[in-house]
């Protein structure tokens, strides 16, 4: 790595050219505080109020300068310096046009070349040809990205092989907080109302803060719309698996200064259907009606509002959001455990939720602010969000808990009310982007607390309240052109009570036939303070065909309350999971690299890591029976070990034709544990090697049609063995999914039409990341999307 | 220079992977078993006992590196909740109400260092409990920490 900072420093040249320009609008008006790229060497600038820019101190050559701002289009120009005259570039409002997937994907490729972590945006184009059954369903074409997921609507992130409480969400500028550490429910978030996705493959704990020791995925809001605007837009979605329909209907408006954005989504969707018509619980058959997966139905709504202020230095906008979900659980097993089935009940629809199930709801008030003042830009967000979820089920006797659900209980908590959780959180971020010549400096703060209530029959999780803050600087130093150096350091405090609770029944010690009752204290008060210094250096070498990025550094996460207060039975995964409240913050160590190389019809990239962690934390599966706490499970309890990882993702591209390319999308993670009892032994959820072949077409002009695309994605996934407890090794499988699209004009309106077939020839296989794989549930079968979105435009700019 | 920066990385690339080594260290990844096919092992699915006697739990544990523990959960299925692990149903009772269920829960520990151990521990069925259908739960565990679940479905007269 030295030998790579040293051979970069000799290549300073003379530098004495100047590249100045102006920005303007369609309408010949100057654009100010616009976003002014020059590349190579990420040089950024913003317009005056005259929109002018200058870049100085340049050598001659080819350079690459790009303006965005929000309700424009990015322009770009290639420059070829010395030049005579300043360039002019024009935006055209975004609004307008449908986005232009060409133009951001030079943007994507902007910001990759800005960041030396692995970074990877996709924008709402990319969401609507590949729609899955979430958000995070979508993202998992991206290599590095898959779901830990239940069901046809619920999926979890997971970036190179780790998932839950190691992936932070971001919303908006703030962390999202749901119940992460769960695999059977997903993730709160509308992905009709997602503007752009940036994701982040490896640690980022320096700029995100605990939890993001396995990357970050996040979710940024659509664009503001341009002065003197209003319209919106018409989704509507079907899908023939699961029988599902939905719209998400969005208006929008703006005055010089004032906007608002408004979103409602509606979708409706029932049991899924997966290409077998018998499934084995253990060794239990179950015959499944018409291929339909008992009970997987469900409805999800969401609501958005956001209405600000922007000008030239100041903007500050209110979210508001509430996304709702109610959805079955398989109802053949509740997690792994068999369940007999009314299958009158269950087969006389395929729309109707009945028990087990889950209901969900996401509320969000978040403020973003920015202030520009010289060479300083500060951003601050303020948030409250509550996450309230609860698991419905029959009430069963399980372990010692009395045959009759008693009547003094029944009037504090529903006899079907299995668990329930209450989550509310208050948010703060503040940072001050400082530009001083050629370091641009970011300082900042964030600041979380979180209130964390429970409730139901049964108990895994103690209530608990927890506060975090933190402190970071980071630098970013433009070397020379073709150079940017990064460092960041942060400090971090957490504190985390959690409160008594014991079991509403009496257990019994059986000890020579004189039975004992006791009721068990499952969790106790307890306190815990946490602290952490954590630091990021890395590079960016950007030559004109050929980028070369690596990254070093350290990030932590805080152990959460079930790993240190859990001490319960979770009866549906014949598991007893006890917490350890000894455990210290999660460390990591990992080092990124990422290499470019882009010449005339090629485009590859490789980007391998290596991670080492000192302590990972772990729900360890042991040999021992509890037949007390326990009620004669087996013991799972959380432990630390030390955790080696490596492995990389691929990614070539080949333009066969003008309008034909083909590429392959490689990825793979390898995980090892090297203490403790599961030495030698993998982590949960590896996912296996996985690579996706795709062919595109995209006829550059057809009569009456724009945007036109033909996409075969072809996905080979190794067989997994390397598997731990409770594990099962899950075969390789090969599936074929299809996306095609256009944008057509219906009576002088655009729609545009996506149609994909997901899962194209009915494929049998399973998922060894899924919730389900445990008890053989194989995946989805075919799968036909149709969506339509109709923008529409009732005041257009005049300008 | 490019070259070089190619070569360099390429370094980087061959280094990091020659981390791993030892990769093909055996690790355990078989479950144990829980064998009630012989002739002498009890109970069986659908098989019956009675209240106020004793009976002999009886079954052949094996496990390819070492055993762990394994742990019987007997309990009412009165209401049908959830049906067992095996094939065959016995012919159940209709759904009623538990008054006095049985219930049993007990660990038998297993000598250390067995790859094959036959259980044989005495059970005793109260006389007052209520009789019908029940579930007779056996869990096994080996030494890595693989379970085997074997839910039998016995009726109790």
């Amino acid at each position: 790595m030295i030998c790579l900072y040293l051979l970069c420093l000799g290549s300073a040249q003379a530098q004495k050219l100047t590249l100045s320009g102006n920005v303007r609008n369609v309408a010949q008006r100057p654009l100010q505080a616009v976003k002014v790229i020059l590349q190579p060497g990420s040089r950024t600038l913003l317009t005056d109020s005259a929109g002018n820019f200058r870049f100085t101190g340049l050598s001659g050559g080819n350079y690459n300068v790009s303006a965005s701002t929000d309700g424009y289009h990015t322009a770009t120009a290639t420059v070829y310096l010395p030049v005579t005259q300043p360039i002019v570039l024009i935006l055209t409002p975004s609004r307008h046009h449908l986005h232009d997937v060409v133009i951001t994907d030079q943007y994507a490729q902007l910001r990759k070349k800005e960041e030396s972590l692995n970074v990877e945006v996709v924008n709402s184009d990319f969401i609507q040809r590949n729609l899955g059954g979430s958000l995070m369903a979508t993202l998992s074409r991206l290599p590095g990205i898959k779901t830990i997921g239940i069901g046809s609507g619920q999926s979890k992130p997971l970036i190179r092989g780790l998932g839950f409480n190691r992936v932070v969400v971001v919303d908006k500028g703030v962390k999202h907080e749901g119940q992460q550490w769960g695999a059977d429910h997903g993730l709160e978030l509308d992905q009709f109302a997602a503007g752009e996705v940036e994701i982040i493959k490896g640690a980022a704990s320096f700029i995100y803060g605990s939890d993001a020791i396995g990357g970050v995925i996040n979710v940024k809001q659509a664009p503001i719309p341009a002065a003197h605007t209003m319209g919106g837009s018409v989704d509507l979605i079907g899908k023939t698996n699961n029988n599902l329909y939905g719209t998400s209907v969005n208006l929008y408006g703006r005055s010089k200064v004032w906007f608002f954005d408004a979103r409602a989504t509606y979708q409706n969707y029932g049991d899924y259907r997966v290409p077998t018509d018998k499934v084995s619980v253990y060794n239990y058959p179950v015959s499944l009606y018409k291929n339909h997966l008992r009970n997987t139905a469900g409805t999800e709504t969401g609501l958005h509002f956001s209405t600000g202020y922007v000008s030239d230095r100041f903007r500050s906008v209110f979210y508001v959001s509430n996304v709702y979900s109610k959805s079955g659980f398989f109802a053949n097993a509740h997690g792994l455990e068999p369940r007999q089935v009314d299958t009158r009940l269950h087969d006389s629809s395929s729309r109707d939720v009945q028990l087990p199930s889950q209901e969900v709801n996401h509320f969000k008030v978040i403020n973003r602010s920015t202030y520009h003042v010289e060479n300083h830009q500060l951003e601050m967000e303020l948030g409250y969000q509550r996450n309230f979820r609860q698991e419905f089920s029959n009430y069963i006797n399980h372990g010692y808990m009395p045959p009759n659900y008693p009547d003094s209980m029944r009037v504090r908590i529903p006899s079907t009310l299995e668990r329930e959780f209450d989550k509310h959180v208050y948010s703060l971020n503040f940072r001050d982007v400082i530009s001083l010549g050629k370091h641009t400096v970011t300082a900042g703060i964030n600041g979380e607390y979180q209130d964390n209530d429970r409730s139901g029959w049964s108990f895994l999780v103690p209530a608990f309240n927890q506060t975090l803050a933190g402190a970071f600087v980071y630098d970013k130093f433009e070397l020379n052109d073709r150079i940017l150096l990064h460092g960041a350091l942060r400090y971090d405090y957490g504190r985390i009570n959690m409160f008594r609770y014991a079991d509403w029944f009496p257990s019994y010690r059986d000890e020579d036939n004189t039975r004992t009752p006791e009721y068990l204290v499952r969790a106790d008060n307890k306190t815990r303070t946490f602290n952490s210094l954590v630091w990021s250096v890395g590079m960016n070498y950007n030559l004109e065909d050929f980028t070369i990025k690596a990254n070093v550094g350290k990030s932590f996460r805080m152990p959460i309350a079930k790993e240190l207060g859990a001490n319960g039975v979770n009866y549906h995964y014949f598991s007893y999971e006890k917490g350890n409240a000894d455990l210290s913050p999660e460390q990591s160590y990992q080092a990124d690299l990422s290499v470019g190389f882009a010449h005339n019809r090629w485009s590859v990239q490789v980007s391998p890591f290596y991670n080492y962690f000192s302590n990972y934390i772990y729900l360890n599966p042991t040999s021992a029976h509890d037949y007390f706490y326990g009620a004669g499970n087996q013991v799972f309890q959380y432990t630390q070990s030390r955790v080696a990882r490596y492995g990389g993702e691929v990614d070539v591209k080949y333009q066969l034709l003008k309008s034909l390319t083909a590429e392959a999308l490689g990825e793979y993670v390898y995980a090892r544990q090297l203490s403790g009892d599961k030495k030698g032994f993998t982590l949960p959820f590896s996912p296996p090697a996985s690579l996706l072949l795709n062919l595109t077409w995209s006829p550059q002009v057809i009569r009456g049609l724009n945007n036109t695309y033909l996409s075969v994605d072809y996905r080979l996934t190794s067989k997994q063995n390397r598997i731990v407890p409770p594990e099962l090794v899950s075969p390789g499988y090969n599936i074929v999914n299809v996306q095609a699209g256009t944008r057509i004009r219906l009576y002088n309106q655009p729609v545009m039409v996506s149609l994909q077939a997901q899962n194209l020839f009915n494929t049998r296989y399973l998922n060894h990341t899924s919730f389900y794989r445990l008890i053989n549930l194989p995946e989805a079968g075919r799968n036909i999307i149709l969506s339509l979105k109709v923008p529409f435009q009732l005041v257009s700019s005049k300008n | 220079m490019k070259r070089q920066l190619i070569a360099l990385c390429l370094i980087f690339i061959v280094s990091a992977g020659a981390c791993k080594k030892d990769s093909n260290e055996k690790i355990d990844t078989e479950y144990p078993v829980i064998d009630i096919s012989t002739a002498d092992a009890f109970p069986k699915q659908c098989s019956v006992v009675k209240r106020g006697q004793k009976f002999n739990f009886k079954a052949n544990l094996t496990d390819n590196a070492q055993l762990g523990s394994v742990s019987v959960d007997i309990h009412h299925n009165f209401d049908h909740h959830t049906h067992s692990t095996e094939v065959s149903d016995c012919g159940m009772d209709p759904i009623k109400t538990p008054v006095k269920p049985f219930l049993l829960i007990k660990d038998f520990s297993i000598p250390a260092g067995q790859t094959s151990y036959q259980v044989n521990a005495e059970i005793n069925v109260p006389a007052d409990i209520d009789p019908g259908d029940y579930h007779f739960l056996i869990r096994l565990t080996d030494k890595e920490g693989w379970q085997t679940i074997k839910g039998l479905s016995i009726k109790i007269q």
